[in-house]
């Protein structure tokens, strides 16, 4: 109901009515019915959504359910799915050759459920796959672009200029190998920077490259998790409307991620947030080591909060001493309650 | 649109018929076509979907927001996500999530808000179709219940009948006035009901601006303006047709002036009524004060023709009551089921029934004009007129 300021005399007039209401002793309804509010608890059967055993108040979360089979990818398994290469070959020199197929193309993606997000994708996914390879070993990706517009790879890494995916435009229908190799060992991204940069990233042409150590990480881990954070601008007005992890907002809130007591759990966490300046991840009940930008085998804090900006990433290793339901989210609360909310259900 | 009513025979009335059904036929033929053919060569599929949603009732519960919405776009709308205060929250759609072209749907929320703070609603329909609306102070919404409906009638007493009494109280003092006071009073009418209609008016095209496409709202202002206008010009001239007395005619004319003021403060009485019900009228007592002086001068509007004449008080009070009471109804309608379109109309009206009635001031100005030209006096009075409320508008905005 915005139909009623900024109207000039009713605006006075409206105001003059309530005035009437505080001279007029007969207007107890009203009043009474003002008292009310100020405890708007609802009624315990009022929790329609699955959410009553809770008791308090709604959540905030979806109606209805996002198709994964119609997506052809689902959040569930993108947090374990690591690509170590389609093809893995021994070079003439003794390095590791790995891989990849890429290709980027134009596709409608239920991001939220009954809304469809017409997105750019790698490889039909978002975020796209997530490439994982050992110091040193080298890199060959057969891109092609299937898409109607131009678009590139440009990873983040160290590379020759003309591997930097930036100058060297892929049209539409034309191929491109990018061949480098893997340094440094840490946690990295890769995205298309075809311009205006923020629509392409945007759009969901991201994903991540993890580097491992040469000998690997000095912890064995018993569970490793890729969680690449974003926003969902789906109006394109150039703001965010939903913010996600691994691209469908509320996804690990309904889907809460298993772990076990004890087991030591490592996150590799990739901040590609466009038109907001700063994410966060925030663990409840727990602290993690965190590793800023993987690149370090000493970690830099012990905390349960870290702020980052955009395209900042790093890694967490955590452990739960206690069995349970923990919710991890952004701690710019907002994200939390527009889509940035998991829970990780930690079992005996 | 009628067939010659001379031409008796039956064979020109058919023949008549026919002639007139022919364009029909061939509109059928052409529809048909557009339908089977999907556009008949014309591209008919917009670029992006084109979509509208018209928020036209929300309701305010302890714990719960309930918003009666209305596709007002040129298809089907399917509502899919709801975020409130930047949060994606759960809600219920009745009696479907898909809402046909010019169907209703009721979307129902439970939510913890919070007395007298603001609200901002994103409804995201599946093409992702932002459509917003603002709760500006949350309050609970009164529902139509004994006390409720007292507080309205006192709410349409302090706003309409009031001022409008008060007004009429002015008779005996007025009597004593000469012609050309008399002649300033008219003239003062004429430029208070002026600015009335110019300020309905322009209240009727800024509610028209905010529903929804299909109901045509600049349309709708000028159906309602017109057409009253037209009415009451017709019943007047049927009233001097009758060919009563001078007095008579006077006495009609004070009662047209009520049923426009009445008519403007119905529109007025509705606009109250919805802003109160739900919260965005704002507390002051001082604010009622202002606004019965300046609708005091509707009252003085009223009894101004009949100032020369001994009229019954019987007809003073029918008058006041006329202009003063429809604002009670209109707070009822406004405060209970509140519909904008209607309130878009009901607005139109009372600027068409102001309108029509300073044209029939002006006639009956005109009569005594041609035995006494006061043009100055004219001037002066309604400028005064006008300045009266513009000047009280100052003070309480």
């Amino acid at each position: 109901m915005s139909t009623t300021h900024n109207l000039s005399r009713r605006g006075f007039l409206k105001a003059g009515a309530l005035g009437t209401l505080g001279l007029a002793a007969g207007a107890a309804a009203l009043h009474s019915g003002r008292a009310h509010a100020q405890d708007p608890t609802p009624t315990p059967d009022g929790g329609h959504n699955g959410h009553a055993d809770g008791g308090m108040i709604d959540m905030p979360g979806f109606v209805g359910d996002v198709d994964h089979e119609a997506n052809r990818f689902n959040p569930s398994d993108t947090l374990t799915d690591f690509n170590w290469g389609d093809r893995v070959s021994t070079l003439s020199s003794g390095q590791t050759l790995r891989e990849y197929d890429f290709f980027a193309g134009d596709k409608d993606v239920e991001v939220a459920p009954g809304i469809l997000f017409p997105a750019w994708t790698y490889n039909g996914r978002i975020p796209g796959p997530t490439i994982r390879a050992r110091e040193g070993d080298h890199i060959r990706i057969n891109f092609l672009n299937g898409s109607e517009h131009p678009h590139t790879m440009h990873f983040h890494g160290v590379h020759p200029a003309n591997m930097d995916g930036v100058y060297e435009v892929i049209q539409p229908g034309e191929r491109f190998v990018y061949e480098f190799d893997a340094e440094p060992f840490g946690v990295h991204q890769y995205h298309c920077h075809v311009m205006p940069l923020a629509k392409h990233i945007a759009k969901g042409l991201y994903g991540a490259f993890i580097v491992d150590p040469k000998d690997g990480w000095p912890k064995k881990a018993d569970r490793e998790f890729i969680m690449v954070m974003a926003g969902n601008d789906i109006d394109f007005d150039g703001g965010n409307d939903l913010y996600n992890v691994n691209f469908i907002p509320f996804h690990y809130d309904r889907h809460p991620i298993k772990i076990k007591v004890g087991e030591l759990v490592r996150i590799f966490l990739v901040n590609m947030l466009e038109f907001d300046l700063i994410n966060s991840f925030h663990l409840h009940a727990n602290f993690f080591y965190w590793y800023p930008t993987g690149t370090s085998l000493t970690p830099s804090e012990y905390t349960d909060t870290i702020i980052l900006g955009q395209a900042q990433r790093g890694m967490l290793e955590f452990t739960y001493r206690y069995p349970g339901k923990y919710m991890f989210h952004a701690h710019v609360t907002e994200f939390a309650e527009l889509g940035w909310t998991g829970v990780i259900e930690v079992e005996a | 649109m009628t067939t010659t009513p001379t031409q008796t025979t039956t064979g020109n009335g058919l023949k008549t018929w026919g002639l007139f059904l022919i364009p029909v036929v061939l509109l059928a033929g052409v529809i048909a076509l557009f339908l089977v053919t999907s556009g008949a060569g014309l591209n008919v599929e917009p670029a992006a979907p084109i979509e509208g949603l018209s928020f036209e009732r929300t309701i305010l519960r302890a714990g719960e927001i309930e918003f009666h919405v209305r596709n007002s776009g040129p298809q089907d709308l399917t509502l899919a996500q709801v975020i409130i205060n930047e949060a994606v929250w759960q809600f219920e759609v009745s009696p479907s999530a898909t809402v046909p072209r010019l169907g209703q749907a009721v979307i129902h929320i439970n939510y913890p808000w919070v007395e007298a703070e603001p609200y901002t609603i994103l409804v995201f329909s599946t093409n992702a179709v932002p459509f917003e609306t603002v709760i500006e102070a949350a309050t609970v919404t009164a529902v139509p219940d004994g006390g409720t409906l007292l507080s309205f009638t006192l709410i349409g007493l302090y706003v309409g009948v009031i001022p409008v009494f008060l007004g009429i109280f002015w008779f005996p003092a007025l009597r004593q006035l000469g012609p050309r006071w008399l002649m300033f009073l008219m003239a003062l009418t004429a430029g208070l009901l002026i600015y009335l209609g110019i300020d309905a008016t322009s209240e009727a095209l800024e509610l028209a601006a905010e529903i929804g496409g299909p109901f045509q709202g600049v349309g709708l202002v000028g159906l309602g303006i017109v057409v009253t206008f037209l009415l009451l010009d017709a019943i007047s001239r049927r009233q001097v047709n009758v060919g009563r007395s001078e007095a008579d005619q006077r006495l009609t004319i004070a009662f047209m002036i009520a049923i426009g003021i009445g008519l403007h403060n119905l529109g007025e009485g509705l606009a109250i009524g919805a802003a109160f019900s739900v919260g965005a009228a704002a507390l002051g007592t001082f604010l009622v004060v202002g606004f019965i002086l300046q609708n005091i001068t509707e009252g003085l509007g009223i009894i101004a023709p009949v100032l020369k004449d001994r009229p019954a008080w019987l007809n003073l009070l029918w008058m006041g009551l006329i202009g003063g009471a429809p604002a009670i109804v209109g707070a009822w309608i406004g405060g209970l089921s509140y519909w904008p379109p209607l309130g878009v109309f009901f607005l139109a009206i009372g600027a068409g029934a102001v309108f029509e009635v300073v044209y029939e001031i002006f006639k009956l100005i005109q009569k005594d004009a041609a035995k006494r030209p006061m043009p100055l006096t004219l001037f002066a009075g309604v400028t005064v007129g006008m300045l009266l409320l513009y000047v009280t508008g100052l003070l309480i905005k």
